[in-house]
């Protein structure tokens, strides 16, 4: 809506004033209320072990401290390890997803299969984020525990790969059939092939697109629990899944838990913050253009 | 090298790349670009798929055999509709799904309402809003239960202030479930927000303009104009958000462990219970069906009737 708020802005000045401030106030109070858990998260996780659990709650720490950063970045924990891994996952993730998966949407937008198997198989791949993954995860680990590929990078790259692939199937898919067919046809009568096509006159030109499907399947990898959870509990254990090991017979490791929680949240929100255009349009295109 | 492809005969060394490309041809060519996904997609999805809809039909818990035991056919289906638990886990599931996901379409509709626009500053507002659902469920789990605790919760001091006294929000049973769905509510809103705001903002700008030329009034616009032509992406977002919804998991993981005692058993945390921690692998994997066959068919259901709508009103 380029033009609705302000076209609207016609008679009833003094209305109108009212009307818009009414509306600041009510945007400040819900960005204000949804901000608050990230801020007291931040701050948990600089605020001394004894200020905790309290009654009343220490809202704004005595004093700011590292102990907790410090704690979980000691050498006998394995945290770096876990960091490492979950570096390793996404980035690994991310490209491989973003290389079959617009080369399968580039053959889709132009493959022409008899009995509509084109558009079948592109509904096969959308109908991956209509099912509850537990149903893919129990054979799957399975899967993986016949083939001893249990507690390994490889196994939880695979699950991630085979998840994120369809959202960036969609959205190349969306992507290459708004492109004009004439750029590629001068190409053709050059006696272009498929491939040469793809790589020297399509591919650059999908740099956003390849970058909005990047950064979804970059945080939908990062984020992800439920999979690695199961199948890695070790060895290639990642970020989110030692963040729920902090619950113990115990009780709860606030302090640690809250500065882990920080290290993974703070990437996504830069994200959030820096490339909300390209995030945006890689969460809505999924689901308007779907 | 590329005109050797097209007219083989100026170029007789041929290599045997070409060839086999050339045999190929366009088609078979961009058929092979889709193998890779195709392979995974199989590998992750398709054969985990049918591999747990075949031992569904068996009795099989993996603690005690690596194989599938006896074939019992639908009993384990059955069984399900028969337990009382899982009986539970169903409503606890609907209650959550219909709650939140109401509470989302009209927070989410609101937020995109008063939010659209291209000024700079709605658009960083916008953007502070979408943070809940780009960060993990794990850290969304850390961040209300900090938030959330009885002794030393934000949320009870906020109330304490005002003089009352709240309760132990994710360990009491009256109010375990309400938490679960406020905390879903706040992550997913700005979803159903930013479809919207998708919407209105490609709404053709015609009918505005001549229905302001006639004088009709802003609530007008808003209910004969505005409303009438979002109801298609209503249908999807709300198709999104109920099936998301059934199918949370991780929150109730990291927040209330499925209690106290069932009280958030959602059917996703019961059937991971059922699965990956009591090994009851075909029972959990006949519930999991269950829930799978009844997400595809509200998909389906959604889908055909946004068809239908869009025939009628084109």
């Amino acid at each position: 809506m380029t033009t609705h708020s302000t076209e609207l802005q016609t008679g009833r000045p003094l209305g109108e004033i009212l009307r818009q401030a009414a509306v600041v106030a009510l945007i400040f109070l819900t960005v204000f209320a949804v901000t608050i858990p990230f801020i007291f998260l931040f701050l948990n996780s600089v605020k001394p072990p004894d200020e905790f659990m309290t009654n009343p709650v220490v809202i704004i720490p005595s004093r700011f401290t590292l102990e907790h950063y410090q704690a979980i970045f000691d050498p006998n924990e394995d945290t770096l390890r876990f960091l490492f891994n979950s570096l390793v996952v996404t980035s690994v993730t991310t490209i491989i997803s973003l290389m079959i998966g617009s080369l399968a949407a580039y053959s889709l937008a132009r493959l022409k299969l008899p009995l509509s198997l084109t558009t079948l198989i592109a509904f096969l791949f959308l109908l991956v984020r209509f099912y509850p993954k537990i149903t893919t995860t129990l054979p799957y680990y399975i899967m993986m525990r016949n083939g001893h590929l249990l507690d390994t990078q490889f196994a939880v790259i695979l699950a991630h790969v085979g998840l994120t692939l369809p959202f960036v199937v969609w959205l190349m898919l969306v992507f290459f059939q708004e492109l004009p067919k004439e750029l590629e046809q001068s190409a053709m009568l050059d006696g272009c092939g498929p491939w040469r096509r793809f790589t020297q006159v399509i591919l650059p030109l999908t740099a956003p697109a390849l970058l909005t499907a990047g950064i979804l399947t970059a945080l939908l990898s990062w984020n992800e629990f439920l999979i690695a959870s199961s199948i890695a509990p070790n060895a290639a254990k990642t970020l989110p899944v030692r963040v729920s090991s902090f619950i113990t017979d115990k009780g709860i490791l606030w302090g640690p838990m809250s500065a882990m929680s920080s290290i993974i949240v703070i990437p996504m929100m830069l994200f959030g913050l820096f490339a909300q255009r390209y995030l945006v349009r890689g969460l809505t295109l999924g689901a308007v253009k779907g | 090298m590329i005109k050797t492809q097209t007219i083989p005969s100026e170029e007789p060394t041929v290599t045997r790349w070409q060839a086999f490309r050339a045999q190929l041809g366009e088609q078979g060519m961009l058929f092979l670009f889709l193998v890779p996904a195709l392979v995974v997609l199989i590998v992750t999805q398709g054969y985990p798929l049918l591999f747990s809809a075949y031992f569904s039909l068996f009795d099989w818990t993996l603690s005690r055999s690596p194989v599938p035991g006896a074939f019992i056919g639908l009993d384990n289906y059955t069984r399900a509709f028969a337990d009382p638990v899982f009986i539970q886990a169903v409503v606890t599931t609907l209650i959550f799904s219909l709650s939140a996901t109401l509470f989302e379409m009209l927070l989410g509709f609101f937020l995109a309402y008063i939010t659209v626009g291209e000024t700079m500053w709605r658009q960083v507002s916008r953007a502070i809003l979408i943070l809940p659902m780009v960060i993990a469920p794990v850290a969304v789990g850390t961040m209300w239960r900090m938030m959330l605790s009885g002794r030393a919760g934000l949320i009870n001091a906020a109330l304490a202030a005002v003089g009352i006294s709240g309760p132990d929000w994710l360990g009491d049973p009256n109010t375990a479930l309400l938490s679960l769905i406020i905390i879903d509510i706040w992550q997913w809103s700005p979803f159903v927000m930013i479809i919207y705001v998708a919407a209105i903002t490609s709404l053709p700008v015609d009918p505005f303009r001549a229905a302001r030329v006639d004088g009709a009034s802003r609530w007008m616009i808003f209910r004969h104009i505005t409303l009438p032509m979002l109801i298609p992406i209503t249908l999807l977002v709300l198709m999104f958000r109920l099936i998301d919804t059934m199918l949370t998991l991780d929150i109730v993981y990291t927040t209330t462990f499925g209690g106290p005692g069932f009280r958030t058993h959602t059917l996703t945390f019961w059937i991971y219970q059922q699965g990956l921690r009591y090994f009851n692998i075909s029972y959990a994997a006949a519930s999991s069906w269950i829930l799978l066959v009844t997400c595809v068919l509200i998909a389906v259901g959604f889908l055909v009737l946004r068809q239908r709508l869009t025939r009628w009103q084109g």
